[in-house]
Parts: C-alpha cells; sequence; structure tokens
C-alpha cells in the first residue's frame, strides 16, 4: 500500500511540470464556456443583460489587441496609435454584435471539450465542440490561446475549421490596400452602427 | 455523350492552369474575381428569391428533427462516392469506416434516415474527388464561383464533376426524379442554416471575400487532414516571420 502511494507521488512529480504548463489553456476555456452556458440558460436575464455579461466573459480571456494586430497582419503598422486603438475598439464591437445576434437562438446547447494541443511557436489549441444532436450536427470551435505572463488569453477562434482572423484578415486586405486605415475604421463603425440592436 | 466528356476537359483545364499558374494553395489565387463576383450576385439573388423563401417554408412545415433526418438519408447515398474516393486516396481504414457506417445507417438507421453509426463511433467523413486531386498534389487552381453550385475552385469544380460519376444513384433513377431529388435536398440543406446565413451577411465586411476566404480554409483544413501540407498557418498568427 506504502509503496504504491510512494509510487503514484513520484508518477505525480514526474507528470506534474507538463501538466502545470499544459493545463493552464485548456482550464481557462472550460470556465469560460461554462460560465458563457450559465449566462445562456439563465432564464432571469434580458438579452442585454446576457450580451453584457458575455462580453465582460470574454474581455476577461480574450486579447483583443493581439487579435487586432494578427487580422491586420503587416498592415498594422500603418496605422498611427490612434487608429490602431480606434480599431481595436471598433473590431471589438464588432465581434460583439455579430456573436450578441446569437443569443435568443441558444437551445440549451452543450459544450464539451474534444482536445488541447501546443502549437509550433508556444501558443496553444483547445478543441471544443458544441453539442446539438451529434454528428454533422455538431459545431467545432477552437480556441488559440497565447501566454500572457502567467495568463493565457484567445487571439483567434476557429469556426468549423474557419478561422475568425484569417477570415477577417481576407476581407479587410482590400480595404486597407485601396482606402488605407482610414477607410478600414470607416467601414467598421457604418457596419456596427447599422447593427440591429437585440430585441430583449 | 457530352457529359460523360466534361471530367475529362476539366481535368485538362486543371492540369493547364496549375501549370500556368504555381502558387501555393493557401493564398487566394482569384484571377477572375470580376468574372466571379457577378456569378456570385447572380447565385445570391437565386438564393435570395428562390432557395431562401422556398427553405424557410419548409422550416414552417417540416420540424427540424424531420428536416435533419432528410438531410442524412441524402448524405448516406453519397457512399459510393466517399468510399471511393477514400480508396483513391489509399485510405482503406476510412473506406471501412464508410462501409461500416453505411450498413449501420441502412439498416439500423432506416434507410440513413437516422445515423446510429455516429454514436458508434463511425464518424460522418467528407471525401470528394476535389480533395483525392489535391492529395494526389493537383493544385487547387484559380478560385470559382460556378453557376447555380457555388464557391468552388477549378480542381474542385472538376473533381465534383468527376463525382457526379462516381454516384451510383443515376445508374437506377430516372433522371427527372433524380433532378427533383437534388432540389429537395437543397432546399432541405438550406432550411438547416437559414440563420447562420443571415448572420453571416449581416456581418461580413465584404459578404464576396467572406465566402472566398471560408471556402478556402474548409477546403484546406480537409486536405491538411490528409497529411498534405496546404500552408504554414504559424504565418498567420506570427506575421514577423511571414517572407
Amino acid at each position: 500500500m506504502m509503496r504504491r502511494t510512494a509510487l503514484a507521488v513520484c508518477l505525480l512529480a514526474l507528470t506534474s511540470p507538463a501538466l502545470a504548463g499544459g493545463d493552464a489553456p485548456r482550464a481557462i476555456v472550460q470556465e469560460m464556456t461554462d460560465r458563457a452556458i450559465a449566462v445562456l440558460g439563465d432564464q432571469g436575464l434580458s438579452s442585454d443583460d446576457k450580451r453584457h455579461r458575455l462580453e465582460d466573459i470574454a474581455s476577461a480571456h480574450t486579447d483583443f489587441q493581439t487579435m487586432s494586430q494578427l487580422v491586420l497582419g503587416r498592415n498594422w503598422s500603418q496605422f498611427s496609435p490612434q487608429q490602431q486603438t480606434d480599431f481595436v475598439k471598433e473590431f471589438k464591437a464588432h465581434l460583439s454584435m455579430t456573436y450578441g445576434r446569437n443569443i435568443q437562438n441558444y437551445r440549451n446547447e452543450k459544450v464539451v471539450i474534444v482536445s488541447d494541443r501546443e502549437e509550433a511557436r508556444g501558443d496553444w489549441t483547445v478543441q471544443t465542440k458544441i453539442l446539438r444532436g451529434g454528428g454533422a450536427q455538431d459545431i467545432l470551435v477552437d480556441y488559440r490561446l497565447r501566454r500572457q505572463g502567467d495568463d493565457w488569453r484567445v487571439i483567434d477562434i476557429v469556426i468549423e475549421r474557419v478561422s475568425l482572423v484569417a477570415n477577417f484578415r481576407s476581407q479587410l486586405q482590400e480595404v486597407v490596400s485601396q482606402g488605407g486605415p482610414t477607410k478600414v475604421i470607416e467601414l467598421l463603425r457604418e457596419k456596427n452602427a447599422r447593427g440591429e440592436p437585440i430585441a430583449s | 455523350m457530352t457529359q460523360s466528356r466534361l471530367p475529362a476537359v476539366l481535368v485538362a483545364l486543371v492540369l493547364l492552369t496549375s501549370c500556368a499558374a504555381r502558387r501555393p494553395d493557401a493564398s487566394e489565387h482569384d484571377p477572375w474575381e470580376g468574372l466571379n463576383r457577378k456569378m456570385f450576385v447572380f447565385n445570391d439573388k437565386l438564393d435570395v428569391y428562390a432557395l431562401e423563401p422556398a427553405a424557410t417554408g419548409w422550416s414552417k412545415v417540416a420540424p427540424l428533427r424531420v428536416r435533419t433526418s432528410i438531410s442524412n438519408f441524402f448524405s448516406n447515398l453519397r457512399f459510393p462516392i466517399v468510399t471511393a474516393n477514400d480508396l483513391l486516396q489509399g485510405k482503406v481504414l476510412a473506406a471501412g469506416n464508410d462501409i461500416g457506417r453505411f450498413a449501420v445507417n441502412t439498416t439500423v438507421g432506416v434507410l440513413g434516415f437516422f445515423d446510429p453509426a455516429a454514436g458508434w463511433g463511425l464518424e460522418q467523413r467528407d471525401e470528394d474527388f476535389g480533395q483525392t486531386l489535391g492529395v494526389w498534389g493537383v493544385p487547387s487552381g484559380p478560385y470559382l464561383v460556378v453557376p447555380l453550385l457555388g464557391p468552388s475552385t477549378v480542381r474542385d469544380a472538376a473533381g465534383q464533376a468527376v463525382d457526379v460519376a462516381l454516384a451510383v444513384t443515376p445508374w437506377f433513377v430516372d433522371t427527372w426524379i433524380l433532378a427533383a431529388a437534388r432540389m429537395f435536398d437543397a432546399v432541405d440543406e438550406r432550411s438547416l442554416y437559414l440563420q447562420e446565413v443571415r448572420d453571416a451577411k449581416a456581418s461580413a465586411l465584404d459578404y464576396y471575400s467572406f465566402v472566398r476566404n471560408a471556402y478556402l480554409q474548409r477546403r484546406n483544413a480537409q486536405l491538411k487532414d490528409s497529411a498534405v501540407n496546404v500552408d504554414n498557418e504559424e504565418e498567420l498568427y506570427h506575421p514577423e516571420i511571414a517572407p
């Protein structure tokens, strides 16, 4: 008995450094999705309340600065510091609007974490699945996280194999090359202003 | 006769364009953007005025469970195409998986309307001749918006033509019934994505490039599943290492 315990402790000591590094991103995604689902399923909250709470959860775990930088790619340096700040703000608002639309469509779906892996340069990808009845109906959602000090922050969301960062980069590529930073921020503002408010 | 010659013509076209333009698959090679955009608008009009209204109507008549079952039924019929492409790519185990799926879902799943196989670990897989060509090393060629069928590339369009030839159903089903079934399949499938398409249109900054990029990303991901090295994803996340 003693010997078995000792063996277990040894094994634990051997494997724990790996766990400490590799477990954090997975735990963060788990916590994030758990909290989001609790908010979505809360009957006592209005759609607006839900949206605000979800924004708080997303803000706590997402690095919108890096995300914006990646969306603009090498064009980022064309933006003045003020334009960069404006872009981050408008891009965040745009995402909030896009995902906010789906709040009323929540039908008690559950989320499971499928796996996680380390990427070539230290980022971490956590694969999740939104369960909607199995097979082709389920939705694959991957979160890519980057370490920031002691914390890990989401820098991209890949839905059904389509990266949000890559998709926005492609959409904005032409706008940047033709109209420059001003046009990009203008387009986002215009789009955000037109967004339908959520019926509560 | 003309129909059977189409695949050969398209394959030739792929080989021609791939020699002319050697570009990595990941880039959005779209030299025909002007024409593609026109075709995209045409397809979108068709969707807005015909397909979406039909799908909306259908979604009001048939509950989600029924529409999902019909979608399962049609996807079960794709079994010969998927399996043939598995074998053409040398994926023998995957072919076994798909044969097992077809057997289970056609019997226990009542002619494919239900998908019990997925619960038994026989997951649905997606293979087509466009992917097979990709595995064989044929580059995707330029992006192409095909009338009625939507986003594609020269390689994938050629692949689709071959897949039509690989389907077994036309051998024993009347053409008109087949055409009607395909339309029904399209309406039913569209009814499963009413909200998603509405959201995408509302939030996209440029709907054309949104769809083009999403299509190309998905196709690349499917090829990556077959261990084809399509692009350096790390460059997306580390702009400083991009050449």
